[in-house]
């Protein structure tokens, strides 16, 4: 076998042995939301409604809201707080302290929607943080990820704990 | 000095918490592990980290892989990490160092940071060590030197245990274990609430087993000799005490107080004759942790002390380390962390077995560390730290001995030590690190003079063995490239590494030594002195998996040589610095865990090349031929709660030659045990 051969094929094994790569798991992200509210300086306590923006148009929107609320069920507890979704339609949003914006939402318009009201915004897509739209991007494989736009936190008055601080990358 | 360094640390660590009480916040690990998915670590900046964003090549052992390994021992615990080679002389007495060179001094051991090494004597007393094996939170194994980034002593590597925190972690665990050999062992953890803002975790455990009982001399096809030939080995026995007590002096600031207590008895290899030994630790600690508009501020200071007798009161040593902290943590700006910290250090000894003297040094210490985030792919860390060791002698001579005046003492050695280390994460999966490390690894004070011995060879002719205040201390080198893939169901690793010692100190008790010809006015006298050089190249392997739902896996092998450089006509092996013949060319494991329900089932397998050691005997190398070590646990979870395991180690033969000493012998243990 020729040494090309053979790294192609040791490489086939491996991939075989080893399947998987980056791919976006809803429910864990929401779980991921969940404990990063729990670092924030004022932590909401009890209760704690989450907005679920999605645009109906897009279907994988519309899919990860519905993943997200599955996930969530009837609340999520963690660290003294319980979640509970409610959807929202983008450029509808209100109510909620705390936003999730699913792929595919226009999230300029998200953003200013929810600085508008305070609201912290949280999503899977890190142009949503980059852009400043969103204060918080997470991703959880494979390993958790979260990154914190600095300005769009302090917005919104949302401050977090020394301690995770460290832990994330914030821009 | 010590009373008023303890009065003023205290006084600094309240003055900070009543000033910045409002911004404080302690490290809460197990929140953090449970966002982040994996354990977290803070022993490397001062800032929680996962363990692949560390500045170091950090392994972690979880509280489960501790639990399901069914090991009884540290050692045995640790030696399932990768290039952790650890040498089991006896029950109770093991030797642990990282990637070879074992044994030798420099691998630093903390309990939350307090140091348990025993730097005065360049090795670690495992059974010693206060913490019962259901309060440990996660030990972390870091390869390489890394003095600049964990303190004093951290030369060839650093084993951190640490323990739960009474604030954020409820555990109450007890057990009750039995096993052939008269194996007898339980252990308690508990943690109150005493009142909304102060917590303590009480612990405290014993055990007593047979020492084994057989020994080989001079080769593993040699004949049986049984273990009291080498003359009276005692039954090793062990208890030991622990407090943990945390107040919560504002909304976000703490007050840690920890106090130990131990007591064991053990046989020990000195490495190539065994004699029974005593020990009694007991330390206390105070450490103050404020979370400030300046950053993460820790103040801390604890005492250790080690009381050690020897045979029929061959020796008594007492030993005392203080040690003083301060440390601040900060985040400026988006990417930039920050550390600065200042330590003092006093060990004292006494000279044994001739008393009349003591030895001790003082250690100022300033490190400061930055890790930079260059890019949201990039993290650069660099580290450095200097110490100033000020030696000092006082007290009385033997009659006629070399260097009998105090004043050889009075000098300073002063050395920087070094860690730099560049992160590149390319994708989420992958991650490349290169480091570079200096680390100094100073004489120890058995090395500086608390060895005083006079031994007469025959009427008249007296040889004095003693100390050399005038050793260089030990220069560490390290370069490192690391690559890690993680992928959806497992993970990969791999390592290269070249690490240099320069100026080795060899053993003078044995025949090695600088020879130092009696005078009209002193005796012949034999002291330790700066003997080899030695270079270790290496690789190493991880892999870890899940093949299905219930199975995990995982795998190492580390494979390395060793190139001594002998200065003179030093002899390597009455130095005890035969390093290339006696470090292993590959060592390795593998290891399956299974659960399901009730269920659990883990075994691992442990592996190690052929190589020598130095006979238990006559001090000759003999070979030590490649072995494995098979250690498993079966448990089975009733509905009470209460768990019931059947473990044992080195169960592929009733007796394996593991060392030129006693023979490792298959151990069994069943266990009732309940966690709430």
């Amino acid at each position: 076998m020729k040494p090309s051969r053979a790294i192609v094929a040791g490489m086939s094994a491996l991939a075989a042995l080893f399947p998987g790569g980056l791919s976006a798991d809803p429910a864990k992200n929401i779980q991921a939301a969940a404990r990063v509210l729990t670092f924030l300086e004022n932590p909401p306590a009890g209760r704690t409604e989450i907005g679920v923006v999605f645009d109906p148009a897009k279907p994988a929107s519309v899919a990860e809201k519905n993943a997200i609320m599955i996930a969530i069920g009837g609340g999520y507890t963690t660290g003294g707080i319980t979640i509970v979704g409610k959807p929202m339609e983008a450029g509808a949003v209100g109510g909620a302290k705390v936003l999730f914006v699913t792929h595919g939402v226009n999230y300029a318009a998200a953003g200013s929607d929810a600085r508008a009201q305070r609201a912290i915004t949280i999503g899977s897509d890190f142009a949503c943080v980059q852009s400043g739209a969103c204060v918080i991007a997470i991703s959880t494989d494979p390993t958790v990820q979260i990154v914190v736009n600095h300005k769009a936190a302090a917005a919104v008055g949302a401050s977090f704990r020394a301690a995770f601080r460290m832990m994330i990358q914030e821009i | 000095m010590k009373t008023r360094l303890l009065s003023a640390a205290a006084i600094a660590a309240f003055t900070l918490g009543a000033t910045h009480a409002a911004w404080a916040q302690t490290v809460d690990y197990g929140s953090l592990e449970a966002l982040f998915d994996e354990p977290v670590t803070t022993s490397a900046t001062g800032s929680p980290q996962r363990s692949i964003d560390a500045p170091a090549d950090m392994q972690i052992i979880s509280a489960d892989d501790i639990r399901r390994s069914g090991e009884i021992t540290l050692p045995g615990i640790l030696q399932r990490a990768a290039g952790i080679d650890v040498i089991d002389f006896s029950v109770g007495d093991s030797t642990v160092n990282i990637r070879g060179h074992n044994p030798s001094p420099g691998l630093l051991v903390l309990i939350n940071g307090r140091q348990v090494y025993q730097d005065t004597f360049g090795t670690t007393t495992w059974p010693t060590l206060p913490v019962q094996l259901s309060e440990i939170r996660q030990i972390e194994v870091v390869k390489g030197p890394n003095a600049a980034l964990f303190g004093f002593n951290a030369v060839s590597g650093v084993i951190n245990i640490i323990t739960y925190d009474p604030k954020y972690d409820a555990i109450n665990a007890a057990s009750v274990q039995v096993g052939d050999a008269a194996q007898r062992r339980a252990s308690l953890v508990t943690t109150l609430k005493l009142g909304p803002a102060v917590s303590v975790r009480l612990s405290g455990g014993g055990s007593a087993e047979h020492e084994w009982r057989a020994i080989f001399p001079t080769s593993q096809s040699s004949p049986v000799v049984p273990a009291p030939a080498i003359g009276g080995l005692h039954d090793p026995t062990r208890g030991q005490a622990n407090l943990d007590l945390v107040a919560q002096l504002t909304s976000k600031s703490d007050l840690r107080f920890e106090s130990s207590w131990s007591n064991i008895q053990g046989n020990v290899a000195a490495p190539y004759s065994y004699s029974t030994v005593k020990m009694l630790t007991t330390s206390v600690r105070g450490i103050m942790t404020s979370d400030t508009r300046y950053g993460l501020i820790q103040a801390s200071a604890y005492q250790n002390r080690l009381d050690i007798k020897g045979d029929a009161g061959s020796v008594f040593w007492e030993n005392t380390v203080d040690v003083a902290n301060v440390q601040d943590t900060f985040k400026a700006g988006t990417g930039n962390i920050f550390r600065i910290s200042g330590d003092y250090r006093h060990n004292h000894l006494n000279t044994q077995p001739v008393a009349g003297g003591e030895i001790s040094y003082n250690v100022w210490s300033a490190s400061g560390m930055w890790n930079r985030r260059v890019t949201s792919q990039l993290a650069l860390t660099a580290a450095i730290r200097v110490d100033d060791l000020q030696l000092h002698r006082s007290g009385t001579f033997p009659a006629r001995i070399p260097l009998a005046s105090n004043s050889y003492w009075d000098h300073d050695i002063v050395q920087p030590s070094v860690n730099v280390t560049g992160l590149w994460r390319p994708t989420a999966e992958d991650s490349f690190r290169l480091s570079y490390a200096r680390g100094v690894q100073t004489p120890t004070l058995l090395e500086m003079g608390a060895l005083q011995e006079a031994v007469e060879l025959a009427p008249g002719v007296t040889l004095n063995v003693t100390g050399n205040p005038n050793l260089r201390p030990t220069i560490v080198v390290n370069y490192e490239a690391a690559y890690d893939r993680q992928f959806k169901q497992a993970k990969l690793g791999l390592r290269l590494f070249v690490q240099n010692w320069s100026d080795i100190i060899g053993d003078f008790s044995g025949g090695g030594g600088l020879v130092l010809p009696p005078t009209a006015t002193t005796n012949l006298a034999v002291i330790p002195a700066n003997v080899s050089n030695s270079e270790e190249t290496g690789v190493e392997l991880t892999a870890s998996g899940r093949l299905l739902a219930n199975l995990k896996w995982r795998a190492d092998y580390t494979y390395s040589t060793v190139r001594d450089s002998l200065f003179g006509a030093a002899d390597p092996v009455a130095n005890l610095v035969a390093f290339q013949a006696i470090t292993p060319k590959y060592r390795g494991n593998v290891g399956l865990g299974w659960a399901r329900g009730p269920w659990e089932a883990d075994a691992n397998l442990h592996y190690v090349g052929a190589h020598k050691f130095y006979n238990v005997v006559n001090g000759a190398l003999a070979p030590v031929d490649a072995y494995g070590s098979l250690s498993a646990r079966i448990g089975y979870r009733l509905e009470s709660g209460v768990v019931l395991a059947l473990s044992g180690q080195n169960l592929l033969a009733e007796r394996q030659a593991q060392t030129t000493g006693l023979k490792a012998e298959r151990r069994w243990q069943f266990t009732m045990s309940r966690a709430w």
